[in-house]
């Protein structure tokens, strides 16, 4: 395997051969799974299915995987919205590999989405050879979707214009897509459905319709607040991109632990005891990027360091994670330390001399 | 007695407030048709049956048990349509049945048992231990130390209601109870096996000891009833789940009631209830979640679905009405979502869970603010009850009804605010009606502040503070909230027992205020509310108190009080009457306690700090009186301060108030006040003392001090003179008196600082230091102001 990212449906086959071996629950048409596998697939498992151990992909609420689920064994569209890096396209991608068993098929939203992309587009050599003909026609992932009857993901819908957006609401409605040049129509198969996923950071830039956004069910992804919860969570990934990429170290669990207890004290503006108030910082500070950071200190430590991930390698990757929209947030992250790390102990000692000697101008 | 007996009696379990049962409860009546009906509740309120089902009593109700010995101590028993127990009793009466209660009485309920009270719970109710605490007020601590143990002690077993509903993957016992009872269309006798099995299952993890003396005493009352001739095919028996459980397993100790203590002297009556405080009692009875959805479901004869479907429908139309898009397309898609996620999480049909998390999914787009905003409130409801004409109800209650109606405040269990016009009569009317209420401490009215402006954020602190008497008879408008709840009711019962009606409660409260006054000023207080709450007969009690306590008092905050107070209604024109009592009466008396208070005023000065701390407060009021009402010896008053200001045996604090007083009321000049603080703040003196008195003179108004050049020239001469050694015990008390100085003070002290030392050309750089502060500033404000504009934005 020289891939660095498997898509989720090549990386849990076993878990999903599993499942599907064991599970004698009714399916609606088209899924590989019925709601409850999906839901065990999604959340995990204590004890192993079919002798393989199903890993949690989210931890969070079950009750909002369930309702996410429930939607898209409906006639309804899902639409999952948070802020950045809590796991949205994350979700959406497991729930496609799960129940359609592919999480391909996928458009990312942009600005320059074309209704191309989102419909069909043609092979130019052979459509003037030969005219409109199936063999010209490049169909989008929607329209593969609706062929085989699976999921499409649509990324960052509302960076997308609203002609796109429009154009979405017929797919969605009519479930089928016209080609007047060939003359004919592609109608959605049993199974077809649509994951969307949408940033609240984003909200006003391309609001959704009215229209729109009747098609779609609404579930919100939260932001983590429980600090052990947030802790798993980062050491997990962390853990499994250190497999994929094949490069770092592992990180002291007390190291994550300062780590994830200073995003969320930023995050909240206020520390976890509620007695001192903390300066936010403009950027987002996500779960993802708490653990890219963690694992990028990983890699300084393996490569720049001893091989030992000290507080020294976090405060530098922390550096480029926080500093992102405007030096004020490397000022934040400055008095934070001055006025909540100064006065802790253990690791927060080395943490806060190392930060006075990287951030300091 | 024979037990055997008992497993011939049609024993049906039920859970309180639990609308399966109740719909179960009734065919399983139907079928059996029993000609006496035993139900679980205290049996010597059975005589308050016939007003339950009277047509005027409308539920919720609850049989409201009081003692009447003089104890704290009440205990409610509520009753819903869809309670079985409401449906058994009303069984009965419909096809001509007996009903009777036979649960332990009322006086054994309430009556102190092993460090807390026997109370009325059961077993298979989680939580029941705590719901009812707060009711039985503990007085003594050791009491209230037991109890708190006897929780700890108990605290595994309420986990095993969590424990029983994580073991089948539901979040909480309410969902747990809700999927596994309430949903499923149950046959009556497939239902009792469930519910007795689940009680078993309970049963099995210990129970207390009252739980199982009061299952022999109701298994006793059902088998008098038996030797009395009745056949024990023709009873039914509607009880808790665990007691019923325990008479089909035999499982019942008849010798157990004698350990139940003697009952306490208790009167019982039928109080009004309402739904926002059947859900507060979460644990005490099932669906109180959210009882309008649950009364919905009872109306559409257990059918949960159409409840849904009725709520969801409430809530679209609520949408449209606040301008949200929301279509029947909607509304069918969040009924669908609603199945179908009940469907996944192998339910026979949708919950409130299910109803909340798929209409945040498709109604609100993913927003859960609407729902927690109104949909969960439109779940619980806010009806209340009635109760019917026949049960007489005491002529406070009478009182307080004929009021609320005839002045149109608000009856219902949800706060409601509004604003009193304090320049006509009815609602100078409505104002003491609330203030006698507020007085006799019945709960039902909030003050909030003098303007609607206030009515927002800040008033949200509430009374907390002791509110100050003046403060309510200066006002032309008085913010008001109110809120109906049954402690409204239980309230106006209890306090019977003071009066009959609410004058007479708040004439015996301040009357009794009055014998307990320390001091004048006690008394002074008393008359103040006397006059806000119009209650003549104390107005002159509480004035000769104050006449008679004056005379002898040697407090000075007190006299202080008192003059203040006197002196307030001497020049108040306003909107209450003060009945007889003219200013041939009031002048002396101020006069009288402003000349005692002038005379007192030295001794009172002496003291360390702490001592001195009230004496301050009394000095500024003295000092406001003297300089306002003309009929007060002015001359006395500066003499006296003066006095204080001078002398270097008083507490230097007070010195330093004394002169400051006197400096703002332009009794001293320029001259005099920087020769005074020259030689206080002078080297010679002790710099403690100094710090002292600068604290006591800055506290006066700071603006002018360090708006004064001499002033500030001696502040600075003292501080630069304190020696190093002495500075470090200096600081405390300097600290103290200049963080009473606010930004614009500090700049006016700083100005004159620097000119003092002539070094005026740095005071650019100073400048900019305060730039700094104040841009800081402008930063919180505009703040405040986004937050103010968002709050506006979210109300258009």
């Amino acid at each position: 395997m020289t891939d660095i990212r498997l898509p989720a449906e090549v990386k849990h086959k076993a878990e999903l051969e599993a499942l599907a071996a064991s599970d004698n629950a009714p399916r609606p048409p088209g899924w590989r799974l019925s709601p409850r596998a999906v839901e065990t697939y999604v959340m995990g498992s204590d004890t192993p299915v079919g002798g393989v151990l199903i890993t949690p992909k989210y931890i969070g609420d079950r009750a909002l995987v369930q309702v996410a689920i429930a939607t898209l064994a409906s006639d309804r569209a899902l639409m999952l919205v948070g802020e950045p890096g809590t796991a949205k396209s994350w979700l959406s991608e497991h729930l496609a590999a799960a129940i359609s068993g592919t999480s391909g098929l996928i458009v990312q939203g942009t600005a320059g989405t074309s209704e191309e992309q989102l419909k069909y587009g043609w092979n130019y050599a052979l459509l003037l050879a030969e005219g409109p003909s199936q063999k010209a026609l490049v169909p989008s992932p929607i329209l593969r979707a609706m062929r085989e009857g699976k999921f499409a993901r649509l990324e960052e819908i509302t960076r997308t214009s609203s002609e796109i957006q429009d154009a979405l609401i017929s797919i969605l409605s009519e479930k089928q897509i016209a080609i007047p040049e060939l003359g004919e129509g592609v109608s959605a198969a049993r199974g077809f459905n649509i994951i969307a996923t949408a940033n609240t950071r984003d909200r006003g830039v391309n609001e959704m319709s009215a229209a729109l956004k009747r098609r779609f069910n609404f579930v919100t992804i939260p932001v983590v607040e429980d600090l052990e919860q947030e802790i798993r969570i980062v050491t997990r990934r962390e853990a499994e991109l250190r497999s994929d990429y094949q490069v770092g170290v592992e990180p002291p669990a007390e190291l994550a632990k300062v780590l994830v207890t200073l995003f969320q004290e930023l995050r909240a503006g206020v520390t976890k005891d509620g007695k001192t108030k903390v300066k936010q910082p403009g950027s987002v500070l996500s779960t993802a990027e708490a653990i890219s950071v963690l694992f990028n200190s990983g890699i300084l430590a393996q490569h720049f360091g001893d091989g030992q991930v000290t507080p020294e390698d976090l405060v530098r990757s922390l550096l480029g994670a926080v500093a992102k929209e405007s030096r004020d947030d490397v000022k934040a992250v400055r008095e934070y330390c001055e006025t909540v790390a100064k006065g802790r102990a253990g690791l927060w000692k080395e943490f806060y001399s190392a930060a006075k000697r990287r951030l300091n101008p | 007695m024979n037990l055997d007996l008992l497993r011939s009696v049609h024993v049906f379990p039920i859970r309180h407030h639990s609308p399966r049962s109740s719909a179960a409860l009734r065919a399983f009546l139907e079928h059996t048709r029993p000609s006496l009906v035993l139900v679980e509740g205290p049996h010597d309120a059975t005589h308050l049956l016939a007003a339950l089902v009277d047509p005027g009593t409308k539920p919720p109700v609850a049989i409201l048990g009081y003692r009447v010995d003089g104890e704290q101590g009440s205990s409610l028993w509520p009753f819903a349509t869809y309670s079985p127990e409401y449906v058994a009793v009303k069984w009965a009466a419909e096809r001509g049945a007996r009903a009777e209660f036979i649960d332990i009485a009322i006086g054994t309920a309430l009556a102190p048992h092993e460090g807390e009270v026997v109370g009325h719970e059961d077993l298979d109710d989680p939580g029941s231990e705590e719901s009812w605490a707060p009711e039985h007020e503990a007085d003594e601590p050791a009491a209230a130390v037991a109890q708190v143990q006897e929780e700890e002690e108990e605290a595994p077993r309420v986990n095993v209601y969590q424990a029983c509903a994580e073991a089948r993957g539901f979040r909480s016992f309410e969902e747990f109870w809700e999927a596994s009872f309430e949903a499923p269309a149950y046959d009556p006798s497939s239902f009792r096996e469930a519910l007795i099995a689940y009680a078993d299952l309970v049963r099995a993890e210990g129970d207390r000891l009252v739980h199982r003396a009061r299952d022999a005493f109701m298994a006793r009352q059902v088998l008098e009833r038996i030797e009395q001739g009745i056949a024990p095919e023709r009873i039914a028996v509607v009880v808790g789940a665990a007691h019923a459980a325990a008479f089909a397993a035999g499982d019942v100790d008849l010798s157990l009631d004698e350990c139940l203590p003697a009952p306490v002297p208790v009167a019982a009556t039928l109080i009004p209830y309402s739904f926002p405080r059947l859900a507060e009692q979460l644990g005490y009875g099932a669906g109180n979640r959210a009882p309008r959805y649950y009364q919905r479901a009872h109306d559409a004869g257990c059918d949960f679905q159409r409840a849904t479907l009725e709520v969801l429908v409430e809530f679209t139309e609520h949408l449209r009405l606040r301008g949200f898009m929301a279509s029947l397309a909607d509304t069918i898609e969040a009924y669908r979502l609603a199945v179908r996620l009940a469907d996944i999480r192998g339910k026979a049909g949708p919950g409130l869970d299910e109803v909340r998390e798929a209409t945040i999914a498709t109604l609100c787009r993913g927003d859960a603010a609407h729902v927690d905003g109104f949909l969960w409130p439109a779940m619980i409801g806010k009806s209340v009850g009635h109760v019917a004409s026949r049960i007489g109800r005491t002529s406070l209650q009478e009182e307080f009804w004929r009021e609320v109606r005839a002045r149109r405040l608000p009856a219902s269990d949800a706060p409601e605010s509004f604003t009193l016009q304090l320049t006509n009569e009815t609602e100078v009317g409505t104002s003491i009606f609330l203030h006698r209420l507020r007085i006799g401490e019945v709960p039902y009215p909030t003050y909030l502040g003098t303007q609607r402006g206030l009515g927002g954020r800040a008033a949200r602190a509430k009374q907390d503070a002791a509110l100050d008497t003046q403060a309510f008879l200066s006002q032309v408008n008085e913010a008001w909230e109110a809120q109906w709840t049954p402690a409204t009711d239980v309230a106006l019962v209890e306090k019977i027992v003071l009066g009959d009606t609410l004058e007479q409660v708040v004439t015996r409260a301040l009357g009794e205020r009055l014998a307990n006054a320390g001091g004048a000023g006690d008394a002074a207080d008393v008359l103040l509310d006397a006059v806000l709450t119009s209650c003549p007969v104390t107005v002159s009690a509480a004035l000769r108190a104050c006449d008679r306590l004056a005379a002898y008092d040697d407090d000075l905050p007190s006299l202080a009080r008192t003059t203040s107070n006197v002196s307030y209604l001497v020049s108040f024109g306003s909107t209450r009457s003060r009945s007889s009592v003219g200013d041939q009466v009031l002048v002396p008396l101020a006069r009288k306690s402003f000349d005692r208070a002038v005379l007192r005023v030295r001794q009172a000065c002496t003291g360390d700090d702490e001592a001195v701390a009230p004496i301050k407060g009394a000095l500024r009021t003295l000092h406001d009186l003297a300089t306002s009402r003309p009929y007060l010896d002015q001359q006395a008053w500066a003499e006296a301060a003066r006095d204080i200001a001078e002398t270097f045996t008083v507490n230097p604090a007070c010195s330093g108030m004394c002169c400051g007083l006197l400096y703002l009321a332009q009794k001293l000049d320029e001259d005099e006040v920087s020769r005074i603080v020259g030689l206080r703040l002078g080297a010679i003196g002790e710099p403690l003392a100094a710090a002292s008195f600068l604290d006591g003179f800055l506290e006066v108004n700071a603006l002018v001090m360090v708006k004064s050049r001499p002033v500030v020239e001696a502040l600075d001469a003292f501080l630069a003179g304190i020696a190093p050694e002495r500075f470090r015990e200096t600081l405390p008390v300097l600290r103290r008196a200049f963080s009473r100085l606010g930004t614009t003070e500090r700049r006016y002290l700083l100005e004159n600082v620097l000119v003092a030392r002539r070094i005026a050309d740095r005071a650019e750089a100073a400048h900019i230091v305060l730039l700094e502060q104040d841009r800081e500033r402008l930063v919180a404000m505009s703040d405040e102001l986004s937050a103010a504009m968002d709050d506006l934005d979210e109300l258009l």
